[in-house]
């Protein structure tokens, strides 16, 4: 589990926080329980030996000789001894100790402020409990102690203390497991939150779901969000910008472009003619240059579209291209044309027609004089999973392997380039395809040696795609 | 044919009006939604060019207020914004067609021609391309005057061909056109109505096959 080797996880944080003093609490409960109720064990049986020592006073007389004498009968001792568990021992001594029955050399407990008195000591090499009562009996001053083996006792501590040990771990082990199922559900909203950031794009700026925050994190998703609110804000001006710039542009541009067209079209044949044609050629390409960096600008990785994605038909897109280039095509008796079928894609539309546009705009340039654009769209089958895609072929000169690779690179023109091109229609239909999460592939066409550029998107259908950072 | 040119770029408006005129139009020219609201509720126009992005009242505003008001002359819309959201919505106002700045003069007269055309041909029951010349009342053909004699099949695609000329139609939609006939039509059988619609129209009217997507009754420029 990652949480076991993040040393900075909250959950284990608190479970390493909760563990240890919980253990050590539980030890000290087990201490403390078994040792009252060893305490318990021993009292109980102390005042069984008390008692026995109080039964062999009653069979004490005094002599005439200022003795003491026995009359336990060798039953009455029986009885005495008869124990299922411990050895018993019994000792009644005189005035200074002097024998008068029972177990010579019993240990006897040394007088104190408690009648009887106990002590532990051992006896033939065995521990005991000895129990000493004192009295007088007549004038002198007898001792009755009575002692037993201790296995009653340890048997019932022990007893005991596997009692208590087995509740106590029992319980600790309970406790263990609830706290575990309680951080883990305690965190969950906290696991819910990063989830939620996890399973976004770099490129998402959509506010954050606040419901369901725990309200220790609310602050911090309301200052991503914040940020998020700035970023959303920023990309939307800049997108704002240059479309106002683009159409800034334009509207000027297209003035200066109709009044050159007619201008050309009513000068004289001769030299001011052949000046405005050119000047107009040249504002054709200014306009076209301009749109190409506004569309570059507008692509950029950085600007956010994903409020923008919509779920649209390559065929429309396909017939639209070949239909709009129609006549461009037959000026130059091109057999423009389509091979489509119905696949959506999730995209950014205008995008994806200006995309499009600068395909089919390289393959007219380039195609041969009465040569042949094929423009397709459709799915890729032999993909892994069946994945849509969209491409432009030409007959004409093809892209030598060795420059495959830069014709994407802004304002790269080749040698072999023709037209009044920027050298950034490629350079766009790539930033376009990136966004797309497509991928721009360039092959050899499948005539003299022709060009055929794909763009495969990384999935047909369905939702909108995951964009990369 | 008159043309209302609504445009507040000075230079714009300028080329508009010149490149129209030397097409055969008659164009008048305001600068304002305002204004040329008034005006086409006082006079008649064949169909208004206008910009979206005018002092006041924006191009697609006038678009929604005329339909609104139930006036049904073709608008095209000439924008230098190039947004899907733009297009979408002048359509869907009700612009009969979009162009994005800077276009090419050709091109925007191509399209006033068709949007008058097709708007005449509706109230006419009448239209003319070139020399073919059609009566959609009484379904029949004429290249220059010789009558053509065509099938009701036949008739079926020229119609749709020459309601929609200068865009390629479909297949699927000639099939369409042509299964208010007959119910059992393939996409095959419109090639072969074609080929022969192209031989009684003979050389001048020119029907353009449109690899894998359908075919295109050409514009003729007059």
């Amino acid at each position: 589990m990652s949480w076991l080797e993040s040393a900075s996880s909250i959950r284990r944080r608190l479970l390493l926080i909760l563990l240890a003093p919980l253990t050590l609490l539980l030890a000290l409960g087990v201490l403390v329980d078994y040792r009252n109720s060893a305490d318990l064990v021993r009292s109980a049986y102390d005042l069984a030996l008390a008692n026995e020592t109080q039964a062999v006073t009653a069979h004490l007389r005094p002599a005439a000789d200022g003795t003491v004498r026995s009359d336990l009968s060798p039953q009455a001792v029986e009885v005495l001894r008869a124990d299922n568990y411990d050895q018993v021992f019994y000792l009644v001594t005189g005035p200074e100790g002097r024998f008068v029955a029972g177990d010579a050399g019993l240990p006897v407990a040394p007088a104190g402020a408690e009648n009887p008195a106990f002590r532990d000591a051992t006896f033939h090499d065995r521990a005991i409990r000895a129990a000493t009562y004192r009295m007088r009996a007549g004038s002198s001053d007898v001792a009755v102690t009575v002692a037993e083996t201790l296995h009653k006792r340890e048997y019932g501590t022990r007893r005991i203390l596997s009692g208590v040990l087995l509740t106590d771990v029992f319980q600790l082990c309970a406790t263990l497991v609830l706290i575990w199922f309680g951080v883990r559900y305690g965190l969950r909203p906290l696991l819910a939150l990063r989830d939620q950031i996890a399973a976004r794009s770099a490129r998402e700026l959509t506010p954050l779901d606040e419901r369901n925050v725990p309200l220790e994190v609310v602050s911090l998703t309301q200052a991503l969000n914040r940020l998020l609110a700035a970023v959303r804000d920023t990309a939307y001006a800049q997108q704002r910008f240059l479309a106002d710039a683009a159409h800034q542009l334009r509207t000027p541009l297209a003035g200066v472009q109709a009044q050159l067209e007619l201008l050309a079209n009513e000068a004289a044949p001769g030299e001011t003619r052949a000046r405005l044609i050119s000047l107009h050629e040249a504002c054709r390409r200014l306009a076209h240059t301009a749109n190409q960096l506004l569309t570059l600008a507008r692509a950029e990785p950085s600007a956010n579209f994903t409020g923008d994605f919509q779920s649209l038909d390559l065929q429309t897109l396909v017939e639209e291209a070949v239909a709009g280039n129609l006549d461009r095509a037959l000026a130059r008796q091109i057999d423009l044309g389509a091979e489509s079928m119905s696949v959506r894609v999730p995209c950014v539309a205008w995008l994806l027609r200006e995309m499009l546009a600068n395909l089919v705009d390289n393959a007219l340039v380039y195609a041969a004089t009465g040569g042949r654009v094929t423009v397709r769209c459709g799915i890729v089958e032999n993909a892994a999973s069946p994945t849509a895609f969209l491409e432009v072929e030409d007959d004409g000169p093809g892209i030598p392997e060795a420059e495959r690779g830069r014709v994407t690179e802004r304002f790269y023109r080749s040698a072999a380039s023709r037209g009044n091109g920027c050298g950034l229609g490629l350079a766009i239909v790539e930033d376009i395809a990136r966004l797309h999460g497509a991928v721009l592939e360039i092959f050899p066409g499948s005539a003299n040696p022709g060009t055929r550029v794909r763009v495969r998107f990384s999935h047909a259908g369905g939702a909108a795609p995951r964009l990369s950072a | 044919m008159r043309i209302l040119v609504v445009e507040d770029d000075a230079l714009v408006a300028d080329a508009l009006r010149r490149g129209l005129a030397q097409a055969g139009f008659a164009v008048d020219h305001l600068t304002s939604a305002e204004h040329a609201e008034a005006a086409l509720d006082q006079e008649h126009f064949d169909l208004a060019l206008v910009d979206v992005g005018l002092p006041g009242a924006d191009g697609l505003e006038l678009v929604r207020r005329l339909r609104a008001a139930g006036r049904q002359l073709p608008v095209l819309i000439v924008t230098a914004r190039d947004g899907l959201a733009d297009r979408v919505d002048a359509l869907d106002l009700g612009a009969d067609d979009y162009l994005v700045k800077p276009f090419a003069l050709p091109e925007l007269v191509a399209r006033c021609r068709a949007l008058i055309r097709r708007a005449t041909s509706v109230v006419s029951a009448a239209m003319s391309l070139g020399t073919l010349h059609l009566d959609l009342a009484g379904r029949n053909a004429r290249v220059g005057s010789r009558a053509v004699d065509l099938t009701r099949r036949e008739w079926a695609v020229l119609e749709c061909l020459a309601l929609h000329a200068g865009q390629v139609v479909g297949k699927e939609r000639l099939v369409q056109a042509i299964a208010n006939w007959d119910d059992e039509i393939t996409a095959n059988a419109v090639e072969v109505y074609i080929s022969r619609l192209r031989s009684k129209l003979g050389d001048a009217i020119g029907i353009r096959t449109v690899r894998g997507l359908g075919y295109r009754l050409d514009d003729v420029v007059a």
